[in-house]
């Protein structure tokens, strides 16, 4: 029994692939209308570059605009990215390394001249990034748009865990939600992933979504994590 | 026919900032209009937008319709036709892949006229990089007249020219520069640029296709050679062997060469020497970092281009953060403009202020008297050294005043601490110039100014 429940919790992706639709974006409008407005075929600028905490929603917005995707904590060499992508993005840029930033020095001098784009993101902006970046590919990822992503507040939060449990047909009290909110990791991602993890396991047990359950749950997902 | 459509828009053109409209109101459309009671219909062309506005804006634009129709109206937002719905990205991404082609298919329609052979494909060179739109201040100035005289003269004054300088100073955009003067003034010359690791690249190329006759035809054929961030030679044998004999063929036969690089020739590690020597052949000129002067006038200038009156405070405040090299300093510019533009807001100390928070980010900055010195200098356009010096007169022992004031209530050093760090003054001084410019900034409109913006400038 105690295997299933590692078993489940273990997978922490959330379900629904990532898009900009069903992205919560809280206090990061201004973020938001900009990639927007960036995505769109008028704008030049080569470079947008996201930055914020883990959980503020960087890999989200990274994943969802179509581009060719590489995080550089998992590649940090970035040799997966094709060489004539138009559109790529490149989360994590602190983790890459010699060979990766040489790439992305690459990249970026001939997306700009041919009018492509690279999103980036990082848990800082560039300008704090200088112990672990070249200072011709920092300083080319500062020269573009730079925007904060900034998590969301926990009434944010309780209105999006909200919505995507009535995505999933869960029923949640905002008496559960908040008993999750102050004991739970309050990244949206982690939240994201014990909604989904708490879904499948009461559908598995067959037992309804009570405190006692989420308790459980709770417990197990903690007991998982090193 | 839209009346009612077309008088919303005017509205939302009035009460949002004009991004705010452009991205999310422009791109509806409205349908059922002729016949409201059965319920209109708005398009969105894409889900992303559909859902904004429906949280954002559908609520104002039923308040709208009740007030133009004099009836309640129901509006159902709906997708446009399914080829929109994707992610934009996915579109743009596509409709990019086809402007490449597009133009080859225009360029190889032409007739192989002269104006063609100067295409971007043959010649690398970005014609947004010129001299007109390069701001000129002591830290590039040698640089750019070195410059200007090679691309009058190609070949015949620096060869080779050897532009050293940080990240970011604006190397690439002179090589460029270099570049598009001289197509522009003889556009019969063969002009290449190319990135050191580009050339690297067709150096790995021409070894593996075994085409090193073609690579050397080619690079010897050139009348110009303009190749940026040398740096990336390092180590590189195979490479440098290559650069050294088409280095020689062009130097002889007077063809110019033009030469970037992050440092000084005799400081680039892992370069063979006999070309290391050959870079000091010509004449070989730094770029420095730009001093605040320099980067008030390039974010100005810069502004102007955007169409945006900058004034000086505020481009001063956008300066001091920014010091080290000119690339990240427009960013923030666009940072700023941006941010101006979305909350429909002018330019002014406290948004600068505001914006540049996502580009710098949290950091804790310790004022200290020696910073406060240096700020105050900057922005009275004197010496730091002025300010620890014995002279008295006004233009002086007014600025002095205020960067007391300032070290006063910015740190918490004492008042014989403070003295002390302006060249050894008794405390009494500084409790006079802290006295002085207290009683003096609630007439001094002018002096309330300036201390306003070096506290912005130095709290960050």
């Amino acid at each position: 029994m105690r295997q299933t429940n590692r078993q489940l919790l273990l997978n922490l992706i959330p379900d629904s692939p990532p898009t900009l639709e069903n992205f919560a974006a809280g206090g990061n409008a201004d973020a938001l209308t900009a990639l927007a407005a960036w995505l769109s075929a008028e704008n030049r600028e080569p470079c947008l570059f996201l930055w914020g905490e883990a959980g503020a929603g960087k890999t989200h917005l990274l994943r969802a605009c179509g581009a060719a995707y590489v995080d550089a904590a998992v590649t940090p060499a970035l040799d997966t990215l094709p060489a004539d992508a138009t559109f790529i993005a490149i989360d994590n840029v602190e983790a890459l390394d010699g060979d990766g930033q040489i790439a992305l020095f690459n990249h970026f001098n001939r997306l700009r001249a041919t009018g492509g784009r690279l999103l980036a993101s990082a848990e800082a902006p560039p300008l704090q990034l200088s112990a672990m970046l070249r200072e011709d590919l920092r300083t080319r990822l500062g020269s573009g748009l730079i925007f904060r992503l900034r998590p969301l507040s926990d009434a944010e939060k309780i209105a999006t865990l909200t919505a995507q449990a009535e995505q999933r047909g869960m029923r949640l009290s905002p008496e559960a939600l908040d008993y999750v909110l102050a004991r739970a990791p309050r990244d949206m991602r982690s939240l994201a992933a014990f909604l989904a993890a708490l879904d499948r396991y009461s559908l598995e047990h067959k037992r309804p979504l009570t405190l006692p359950l989420l308790r459980e749950v709770l417990q197990a997902s903690q007991e998982d994590r090193p | 026919m839209s009346s009612f459509w077309n008088s919303c828009l005017s509205q939302f053109e009035q009460e949002l900032p004009l991004q705010q409209f452009n991205t999310w109101i422009r791109p509806l459309r409205l349908e059922g209009e002729d016949n409201f009671a059965a319920g209109l219909r708005l398009i969105a062309p894409n889900g992303f937008i559909m859902k904004w506005v429906k949280e954002r804006y559908l609520t104002r634009i039923e308040e709208l319709g009740q007030v133009y129709f004099d009836a309640p109206v129901s509006i159902a937002l709906t997708l446009g036709e399914r080829k929109t719905t994707a992610a934009p990205a996915r579109v743009e991404t596509r409709a990019q892949a086809t402007t490449p082609k597009a133009a080859d298919v225009l360029a190889a329609a032409l007739p192989a006229a002269k104006s063609s052979s100067n295409s971007y494909e043959k010649t690398r060179l970005i014609s947004s990089f010129t001299f007109d739109n390069l701001v000129v201040g002591k830290a590039n100035d040698l640089a750019r007249a070195a410059a200007m005289q090679v691309a009058q003269n190609p070949g015949g004054a620096y060869n080779p020219l050897f532009i050293y300088g940080g990240a970011g100073l604006g190397k690439t955009h002179l090589i460029h520069a270099i570049g598009n003067t001289i197509i522009d003034q003889h556009p019969q010359k063969v002009v290449r640029y190319v990135h050191a690791e580009a050339y690297y690249s067709d150096v790995v190329r021409a070894y593996q296709q075994k085409s090193f006759d073609v690579f050397k035809r080619y690079y010897r054929s050139l009348d110009v050679l303009l190749v940026d961030d040398v740096q990336f030679f390092n180590g590189k044998n195979r490479t440098q062997e290559e650069f050294f004999y088409v280095f020689n063929a062009l130097i002889e036969a007077r063809k110019q060469i033009v030469i970037s690089c992050d440092t000084y020739p005799k400081d680039i590690s892992g370069l063979e020497d006999r070309l290391i020597t050959r870079f000091d052949w010509g004449l070989t000129v730094q770029i420095e970092p730009p001093e605040t002067e320099m980067r008030v006038a390039i974010l100005k200038k810069k502004a102007e281009a955007e169409g945006v009156a900058l004034d000086d405070e505020v481009a001063f405040v956008i300066a001091k953060h920014l010091r080290s090299n000119v690339r990240e300093l427009e960013g923030a510019l666009k940072k700023v403009l941006a941010y101006s533009s979305f909350h429909g807001r002018e330019i002014a100390l406290d948004l600068v202020k505001e914006a540049l928070k996502d580009v710098i980010g949290a950091v804790n900055r310790q004022i200290t008297v020696e910073n406060i010195q240096k700020t105050v200098a900057d922005y009275y356009k004197m010496k730091v050294a002025d300010l620890f010096s014995p002279k008295r007169t006004r233009a002086i022992a007014r600025p002095r005043q205020v960067a007391m004031w300032l070290a006063k209530d910015l740190t918490a050093h004492s008042y014989p601490m403070i003295g002390d760090a302006f060249g050894g003054r008794d405390h009494t001084t500084v409790l006079h110039a802290v006295r002085k410019i207290d009683s003096l900034r609630t007439k001094d409109n002018e002096l309330n100014h300036d201390l306003h913006v070096l506290l912005q400038v130095l709290k960050g």
